[in-house]
């Protein structure tokens, strides 16, 4: 025969069981007397426990009063070390004040967002220069390229610079005797 | 405040109030598992200032009173896991009728030691288990509801405490 175990046996006695296992325990307390035994323990020691239920001899009165007062004594210290909060309805985002709240927000994200944005990098391109010199106009390029326009040893030569972005050199050529006009455009 | 606490009045009175018509319930649900009054008047003015701390979760008169149970419960069950023992009544403080002899007072006091040191045998969820269904009385799901568990757990806490209560009692016996 198959005996259910001690914790079976336990909830039995107090009616802790379901239906089913409860049925299968009378089926088969029916007809096993070691069991039947092990359950009337059980519930002898149920019947000793209400004895714990028992109050001594207690002042009501004076127990609420006492428990009255130390209960205020532990909120009010409960009180000092709570840290400050802002009553909900005074934090709470309602109309025109929600409104400023999200548009400061948006201002935020859409200042961070700008600010964060990579900055488009600027190639410094190697500067181009033009230049008068003795022997004429010479126009040097970023990367160290010198080209020279000559005058061909024309005494009195003048050059003019224009905010177009050109340089002009007229004189007279030594070997024509012709007025003789140079201009070189450097805009970008 | 809860509408619970009487709204009309001032929030110590309400308080007050609250306190006087809770601690003798409380106070007797800590003492069956403290088994001590001095303790459990202790743990009931803390469970009250647990609760008053939270009052805003009281809705209504029922739920606040299960809240507060439940509350206590769980004061009393880490007391006695902080404490790691069951404290004793002192014979002065036993129960007595005044029409007792001073015999059946010492044999009163002498079985309640007895009982007691069965229930240190136990863990403090066992205990708790075992008090709140067979000396409260309370079914299993109300017991698993007090002690924030399963059913299925709170059976085998009540079935732990029955074996072990009953092994004392065979020892005790030789």
């Amino acid at each position: 025969m198959r005996h259910p175990n001690q914790a079976i046996l336990a909830l039995h006695a107090g009616g802790d069981l379901g239906p089913i296992r409860s049925w299968w325990m009378a089926k088969h307390l029916a007809r096993c007397a070691e069991c039947r035994d092990e359950v009337t323990e059980y519930n002898e020691m149920r019947e000793l426990l209400p004895e714990l239920a028992e109050l001594p001899e207690i002042s009501w009165n004076r127990m609420a009063a006492e428990i009255k007062a130390n209960v205020r004594l532990g909120l009010e210290a409960g009180e000092c070390v709570r840290p400050v909060e802002m009553p909900l309805h005074r934090a709470s985002l309602k109309g025109w004040r929600a409104a400023v709240a999200l548009a400061s927000v948006i201002v935020m994200v859409g200042g961070c967002l700008v600010l964060e944005r990579p900055a488009p990098q600027v190639v410094h391109a190697a500067e181009t220069a033009v230049e008068s010199t003795r022997e004429g106009i010479e126009w040097q390029a970023g990367d160290g390229h010198i080209l020279g326009l000559m005058n061909g040893g024309a005494q009195k030569a003048v050059y003019t610079l224009d905010a177009q972005g050109s340089m002009g050199a007229r004189y007279i050529d030594p070997v024509t005797g012709s007025i003789t006009v140079n201009t070189v455009s450097y805009a970008q | 405040m809860s509408d619970v606490i009487e709204p009309g009045l001032d929030l110590q009175e309400r308080q007050n109030r609250f306190v006087s018509q809770h601690f003798r319930r409380i106070f007797v649900q800590i003492y069956h598992l403290v088994q001590n009054v001095a303790d459990a008047q202790d743990l009931t003015q803390e469970a009250f200032i647990k609760a008053l701390q939270h009052q805003e979760q009281l809705k209504d008169e029922q739920k606040a009173a299960h809240w507060l149970s439940r509350i206590a419960t769980n004061t009393a069950i880490d007391f006695l896991r902080r404490s790691g023992r069951a404290t004793f009544c002192e014979l002065d403080a036993a129960p007595e009728s005044h029409s007792e002899s001073p015999e059946a007072i010492l044999l009163r006091s002498e079985h309640r030691e007895y009982l007691e040191d069965g229930l240190r045998l136990l863990s403090a969820r066992e205990r708790a288990a075992l008090i709140l269904r067979d000396v409260e009385g309370l079914p299993a799901e109300e017991v698993a509801a007090r002690l924030n568990c399963s059913k299925a757990t709170v059976r085998s806490h009540i079935a732990n405490g029955r074996t072990k209560f009953r092994r004392y009692m065979e020892r005790r016996k030789r």
